[in-house]
């Protein structure tokens, strides 16, 4: 290995470009003069499965491979692909993650029963170790500049915040890249995750461990002020305070019970029921003991 | 856990704390940790002095005294040293805690009683509408202070580690689970404990300071904190950055904790 | 009766307070009442009962009434300025009805005035120091052994009737020691209390004489305490009929109760001409100067009150109707003068002794008083 070569990861799972995303990486690392050297694992990757790319570059570079504790970079579009590949990270890296949950299809058939363990977004897990850490809702972004689409390019332009290679290579990168007529809604998309220091307003801790939704969302609209801190701070869009400052629920389907809005609610006007499991006709005649 | 709702005075809600104010968060925040203790009910007795978030205490269902500006410290120690049995706790604000009742909370702190205050700092005066409060940042808009405070402000941890609190905290009505666990370790804590609790007043202080609502605020807080971890989402970015990296002005978690001789006034010692 | 000895005036308070019950004392170091806690730190913890210094005088009163609170007897004794600092205090316990006792011991004002000088300057702002209207029940000894016996009634009555109660006097009784024999036993009134399974408790809903009772914090009845103007379950209210129904029942259970906790007395008033109007340390000059004009033929008597508040003008209107002349004896600049003149109603001329400079007024004083007054004429 020579002396000076650094390394990045990417991961996600399949389906989600993370190939794509790394060409990118890999052409702004060229365009910037490095020597480059790029490999993927993608034979499992089954729409769902994880895939991961590394990316090492340098003035000479060996192997592709960037070992344990030494990426500078770990860009990981789904969460548990970033707890997954963290321990690849060197000490004081960065993490760039977004913080969408895709509950792997193997451990988990139905996804509205969530029986899979998915771990819950905890920070503490990169506190021991002084990463810098980024956690993105990079869609929410995306859809916001207008096109879903898009949200790679906000974790790229994060990714890009880390590494001092002129803002120029990255843009002629995506520029080659990207599928024609997306180009300026990547690039927007790739600034805005640069800028991201001075975007406003972060994300929450998700689904708390051994949750099971969808939960029921039950709302005293009595106590409810319409101070719209519910809606702000839920993950999955589920609530919204309409034009006379009514909260709704708006997708009773998604909430995965993280009580964030719960917890946060400063009247006591909301409550999260955990899903009601049915009760089997024997249970109930025993349990009940009559009416 | 019960609900927290076993605790609350449900006939006198909705309480009379603007939309979007976090002092409902920690008061929520509180019932929980009051549940996560088991605390007999009846034995709680929850004191408070005036302004925004004493008026909690008549939301609570505990034996609760709404007492004078900045005196619920004195109130406070009163009953705990009449009735050992009780769990006393205090509920402040920056103006009731630090300028009017300022001689209360370090002498309470002093002697090392064992009750426990929350102190909800919202940067200013709401109650009364606005005004600068000791805890007003130096720059930010106040009604007495238009054009920009002038004055330094309090830090309410160092200030009660000065005075000889054995238990200081300092965490965000953004983060109420880690709100309602150190609030429970405060009153488990023998010893006066003392928990600065970084509320908001988005009626006042959002509105004068452009920082806008409850919401807004909120996130706003959580970003403040180096400590916090990732504690709130307007659906697109949370920076954290280990604590030991960023120097900020605010530092949140215990902060000082150490056991030492707890006050229970002159009184005839019982053989042990 | 326990054997006679010497006891300062303070001690007094001290010993009455605990004879009384009271098993909380809060306070602040203030010439001329520190004796007072003095004697509770070491006479309290023997009783089962706390002592705590706290770190002025309005926590004092905030930690009296969080004790009260608790189940507690409890008092606070302070001095001129001290008690200028409780009027917030005195005002709150006014308002929730927490009994507690506050001794105020006199000393020369206004601010730091003459400190280990008497005075009797304190009586009308006992009486309306706290903002807002409210009732005052404020009693004045004048020897040491009565310091004694009203301590123990102050307490009777706060508990009685669920209100701060006053005790007053001047910087000499404070510290005269006179031979006293204190009794054993007194008489002990103790705040009514709820049943302890009583359902729907409201504990500002009025009981017996308009006094709610009064559960203690931590025995099973969860209520709310507050300064705010509140209805009978204790909780605030800015309804104006429920404000003013509030103020007219705390106000009219001391004033409904006039004739139970006023007191007088008179001493040789029966045929009086001429009768003096004194109180603490004065009452026992004039009652002297009484003794000593009547040698030389002059009919005089003493109204000598024992509760200063609420005012005992029916005595006073009795006596101003009998006799054709009443001397108004006070260390002050003229502050009771004022209920006299209004109680005698101008069935006699009032005039008054005053004197504010630190100097007990003397029994000769008051004779050139009468004389000066042209006697009973």
């Amino acid at each position: 290995m020579s002396e000076g070569t650094r390394g990045l990861l990417l991961s996600g799972v399949g389906g989600q470009g993370v190939i794509l995303a790394s060409m990118i990486v890999a052409d702004a690392l060229l365009g910037a003069g490095f020597d480059v050297k790029q490999s993927e694992v993608h034979g499992m990757a089954q729409r769902g499965g994880s895939v991961f790319s590394h990316i090492r570059w340098g003035e000479d570079v060996d192997s592709p491979l960037v070992p344990k504790g030494s990426a500078e970079v770990l860009a990981a579009f789904e969460w548990a692909e970033a707890i997954r590949w963290v321990e690849y990270v060197r000490e004081g890296g960065a993490v760039v993650a977004d913080v969408r949950t895709i509950v792997p299809p193997g451990a988990c058939n139905d996804r509205r029963s969530w029986t899979a363990r998915y771990p819950g977004i905890d920070v503490d897990l990169f506190n021991d170790r002084e990463l810098k850490t980024r956690l993105i809702d990079a869609a929410a972004t995306a859809t916001e500049l207008g096109n879903v689409r898009a949200a790679n390019s906000v974790l790229l332009g994060s990714v890009a915040a880390f590494l001092d290679i002129d803002m120029a290579h990255w843009e002629s990168a995506i520029e080659r890249l990207v599928p024609r007529g997306t180009v300026e809604i990547n690039l927007a998309a790739f600034r805005a995750g640069r800028e991201f220091p001075q975007a406003r307003v972060p994300r929450p801790p998700l689904a708390p461990e051994g949750f099971s939704g969808p939960h029921e969302i039950d709302i005293n609209h009595v106590w409810c002020k319409g101070c719209d801190i519910c809606s702000r701070v839920c993950p999955e869009y589920c609530l919204a305070v309409d034009v006379d400052g009514k909260l709704n629920i708006i997708d009773p389907e998604a909430c995965t019970g993280c009580r964030l809005c719960e917890l946060l609610c400063p009247d006591f006007a909301i409550e999260i029921h955990p899903p009601r499991s049915p009760v089997a006709v024997s249970d109930a005649n025993t349990a009940g003991g009559g009416t | 856990m019960a609900d927290v709702k076993t605790y609350l005075r449900e006939w006198a809600m909705p309480h009379v704390l603007c939309p979007g104010c976090a002092h409902g968060i920690v008061m929520r925040g509180f019932l929980a940790a009051i549940d996560q203790l088991q605390l007999d009910q009846d034995k709680v007795a929850v004191v408070a002095g005036i302004g925004c978030s004493s008026r909690i205490v008549g939301y609570i269902d505990f034996c609760t005294l709404h007492g004078t500006h900045g005196r619920a410290p004195a109130f406070a120690s009163g009953l705990k040293l009449a009735r050992p049995d009780l769990h006393v706790m205090v509920i402040t604000g920056d103006g009731d805690g630090l300028a009017i009742g300022g001689n209360h909370l370090i002498h309470a702190a002093r002697r090392n009683i064992d009750i426990t205050v929350m102190l909800l700092n919202n940067s200013i005066y709401g109650m009364t509408g606005g005004q600068a409060a000791p805890t007003t940042p130096e720059g930010a808009v106040a009604s007495t202070t238009p054009a920009g405070n002038t004055e330094p402000n309090f830090d309410a941890c160092k200030l009660m580690i000065g005075a000889g609190a054995s238990f200081v905290a300092r965490v965000l009505a953004a983060n109420p689970i880690e709100m309602s666990k150190v609030i429970a370790d405060g009153v488990r804590h023998p010893g006066f404990s003392f928990i600065e609790i970084i509320s908001d007043c988005p009626e006042y202080y959002g509105r004068y300071n452009k920082v806008g609502g409850g919401a807004d605020m909120l996130t706003w807080m959580a970003r403040r904190d180096a400590g916090v971890a990732v504690p709130l989402s307007e659906k697109k970015f949370v920076e954290h950055v280990p604590s030991s990296a960023v120097p900020l002005g605010m530092t949140t978690g215990v902060l000082e904790r150490d056991i030492r001789p707890v006050f229970t006034g002159v009184r005839r010692q019982e053989p042990l | 009766m326990s054997e006679a000895r010497l006891v300062q005036g303070n001690e007094a308070c001290a010993r009455g307070a605990l004879a009384a019950g009271c098993t909380f004392y809060g306070g602040y170091p203030i010439t001329p009442s520190s004796e007072i806690a003095e004697h509770m730190v070491r006479l309290l913890p023997d009783a089962g009962g706390v002592f705590v210094q706290m770190e002025d005088e309005i926590a004092s009163l905030a930690a009296v009434i969080g004790a009260s609170l608790a189940g507690s007897k409890a008092m606070t004794a302070t001095s001129g300025p001290g008690f200028s600092l409780m009027q917030e205090h005195i005002g709150f316990a006014t308002m929730a009805e927490v009994p507690c006792v506050v001794v105020d011991v006199m000393r020369g004002g206004p601010s730091t005035g003459l400190p280990t000088s008497p005075s009797q300057g304190d009586v009308m702002q006992a009486r309306w120091g706290t903002h807002g209207d409210h009732p005052a029940i404020v009693l004045a000894p004048s020897s040491v052994g009565e310091v004694f016996d009203l301590t123990v009634r102050a307490f009777n009555l706060a508990e009685r009737f669920r209100t701060p109660v006053i005790l007053i006097y001047d910087e000499v009784i404070g510290h005269t020691r006179e031979s006293v024999r204190l009794p054993d036993q007194v008489e002990i009134i103790d705040r009514v209390r709820p049943a302890p399974d009583s359902v729907d408790f409201r504990p500002k809903a009025a009981g017996p004489n308009g006094v709610p009772p009064l559960p203690a914090f931590g025995d099973g009845h969860r209520f709310h305490v507050t300064g705010l103007s509140h209805d009978e379950r204790g909780f605030p209210t800015d309804d104006g009929a429920v404000a003013g129904a509030l103020l007219s029942r705390i106000h009219s259970k001391v004033a409904d109760h006039e004739d139970e906790i006023s007191a007088a007395e008179t001493f040789m008033l029966d045929d009086a001409e001429v009768a003096f109007f004194a109180y603490g340390i004065v009452g026992r000059s004039a009652r002297e100067a009484v003794l000593r004009v009547r040698e030389a033929g002059i009919k005089a008597g003493l109204i000598r009150p024992t509760t200063l508040w609420p005012f005992p003008g029916r005595q006073v209107a009795v006596a101003a109707k009998q006799v054709d002349k009443v001397i108004v004896a006070e260390m002050n600049l003229g502050q009771l003068i004022g209920e006299v003149e209004r109680a005698a109603a101008g069935q006699a001329e009032v005039v008054g002794h005053l004197r504010a400079d630190g100097e007990p007024i003397t029994p000769s004083e008051l004779v050139g008083a009468v004389t000066a007054a042209g006697g009973g004429n």
